[in-house]
């Protein structure tokens, strides 16, 4: 049997002509943050519908917990909890009155599953307040709520922190790393915004334009990530027969007159200005540098950046 | 499935639903009554103060149970089928999972509470004006009669359940096809004897209550009593087994083109 929760094998959606998720093949693993990163539109809510059964496939196929879903639904379902793009509860409802509905349905006779939820998200229990009167970042915290409600083992949630504030996004954020790392809860976040994901995920899927870029660990796309110590000197190309001459290295790159780039960051930055100083150049700036994972992001996409 | 049914009438929680469709099974109930009262003054028309409450309660039969009934039915329809669309709520169930059969199925059955309650109301509506102007006779019989008129007009009114999410438009649209509907009914029952013969046997309404007239014959006096009896000749009024199904029919093709048609809009 396979080690992943989710695994989707060449998935593929259609609307008409238009293909919105091009051969999939996502491998999310136990007890771990599965970050499924990509601009609007790139097709991670689409992915998230199919994951659930909320939209069929036009190919491939979903397995989660080692079962297809299409055919396991009932047996599969109840152990899922999910938010799907914008929050969707009865207006003319309280939040507890809606969660009771879903509770109800979901066959959780307890209120206290109820009532744990909403103190999970900062909500009162039995408030009086109507859905319809509830800020964005309050639907938020609901529908989060709703998915967290029955203790699922597998969380799917399709861009979480939408609508939420700084102080909010913080909450949001730890307090799904705790229940990955304190209850062992497996989620799969998506999100077009690249900090988050990078301060969450433990693995990272990019996708563009439909298709499954890049699938890695966190660690190994940091380890990716080019390396270098950037100077700025009063003459590049004498920098750089410096650099070949007394350290022996030509990995290095002269991006202008008087910035260069070197590669090799073992290399002692304080002896490399020394050395640069005692042979009359001026050191305006030395230091190391790493791309960040929105460079990274850049260069898989060929694109622009996300935000 | 009980709980799906619960959980409906408790996402109408502040709507006023049940008291609306109360209030509006006392609609005919009360001006029918002082037509009838005064008829009978100016007129004599009655034989007997049974008779009158008995002219008076096929008044509300006609008018509030087969006219108004399916139009309101129709329109607490959309309100149900509309909900899940308008509140984004679909992909809530569907990951419980709930099915579409399932939702469809526990709303049509609120349908059909409802559609009994009116009835039942719009006869209790008669009773109490009843009392205070004539005798009431055969109180149970009435009753449950008219819960069995619920349940036939409930089934009658799922193809328009079926046009609403058929079209899936705004409640204007669907208040337009329930007005439509309704008057389609009265016109049809008014001019039964030039329709044929097969086609007034698959229009619910006028079916419904020529059976439900027969079926009432050895209990009450009947209205237009020679009127009925040459519609009888006439080979016009479904027998029981015809009734229930042509009913059955239309209501299971109804259900599952509906069940079809809301899975597809739900995704």
């Amino acid at each position: 049997m396979s080690d992943y929760m989710i695994e989707t094998h060449n998935l593929t959606k259609k609307y008409g002509d238009q293909t919105s998720v091009s051969d999939l093949n996502i491998h999310v693993k136990k007890g771990r943050i599965y970050g499924l990163l990509g601009r609007n539109g790139a097709g991670k809510t689409t992915t998230m519908k199919m994951l659930l059964g909320l939209t069929a496939p036009t190919s491939g196929g979903v397995k989660i917990f080692g079962k297809p879903v299409y055919g396991n639904e009932k047996k599969i379902l109840p152990r899922v909890g999910s938010l799907i793009e914008s929050p969707g509860f009865y207006p003319n409802l309280t939040a507890t009155e809606n969660l009771k509905i879903f509770a109800m349905l979901r066959g959780i006779k307890d209120p206290r599953y109820i009532k744990s939820a909403l103190e999970l998200v900062n909500l009162p229990y039995q408030d009086k307040k109507l859905y319809s009167q509830y800020s964005l970042g309050m639907k938020q915290r609901l529908a989060i709520a709703l998915a967290v409600m029955h203790d699922p083992e597998l969380l799917v949630l399709d861009e979480p922190i939408n609508g939420l504030d700084p102080i909010g996004i913080a909450e949001v954020r730890s307090f799904i790393r705790e229940l990955c790392d304190v209850r062992g809860k497996t989620i799969l976040i998506s999100s077009h915004i690249l900090s988050e994901i990078s301060l969450l995920a433990d693995d990272i899927g990019i996708i563009d334009h439909g298709r499954l870029l890049e699938e890695e660990s966190l660690a190994e796309l940091e380890q990716k990530n080019r390396h270098y110590i950037h100077f700025t000197v009063s003459d590049s190309k004498q920098a750089a027969n410096l650099l070949k001459t007394v350290f022996q290295t030509r990995i290095f790159e002269i991006t202008d007159k008087n910035n260069i780039q070197l590669m090799e960051v073992n290399l002692p930055i304080a002896s490399i200005t020394r050395c640069f100083v005692e042979n009359g150049l001026e050191v305006s700036e030395a230091h190391l540098c790493e791309d960040t994972l929105e460079d990274y992001f850049k260069k898989v996409t060929g694109g622009e950046g996300i935000a | 499935m009980l709980n799906l049914i619960r959980c409906e009438f408790w996402k109408m929680k502040r709507k006023m639903f049940v008291q609306l469709v109360l209030a509006a099974s006392f609609l005919f109930p009360v001006p029918l009554t002082a037509i009838v009262y005064y008829l009978n003054i100016s007129q004599n028309k009655y034989a007997t103060k049974a008779a009158a409450f008995d002219a008076l309660w096929q008044s509300v039969i006609g008018f509030g149970m087969l006219l108004l009934l399916p139009c309101i039915l129709g329109i607490v329809a959309a309100l149900l089928f509309f909900m899940e669309r308008d509140n984004d709520t679909f992909k809530n169930l569907r990951t419980i999972p709930i099915t579409s059969s399932q939702m469809v199925i526990a709303k049509c059955i609120v349908l059909l509470l409802f559609s009994i309650l009116f009835c039942i109301s719009s006869t209790v509506a008669s009773i109490l004006c009843g009392f205070v102007f004539w005798g009431v006779n055969d109180i149970l019989f009435k009753v449950l009669f008219s819960a069995v008129y619920g349940v036939l007009i409930a089934v009658s009114t799922l193809p328009l359940v079926l046009l609403i999410v058929f079209f899936s438009r705004s409640y204007i649209f669907s208040v337009m096809l329930c007005v439509f509907y309704s008057i389609f009914n009265l016109l049809s029952t008014f001019s039964m004897t030039a329709l044929p013969k097969w086609l007034l046997f698959i229009l619910p309404t006028p079916s419904i209550m020529m059976w439900g007239t027969q079926q009432m014959a050895s209990r009450i006096a009947v209205n237009d009593a020679e009127d009925f009896q040459n519609f009888a000749q006439m080979g016009l009024i479904p027998s029981t087994p015809q009734l229930f199904l042509i009913l059955g029919a239309i209501g299971t093709v109804s259900l599952l083109l509906s069940v079809y048609l809301y899975k597809k809009r739900s995704e």
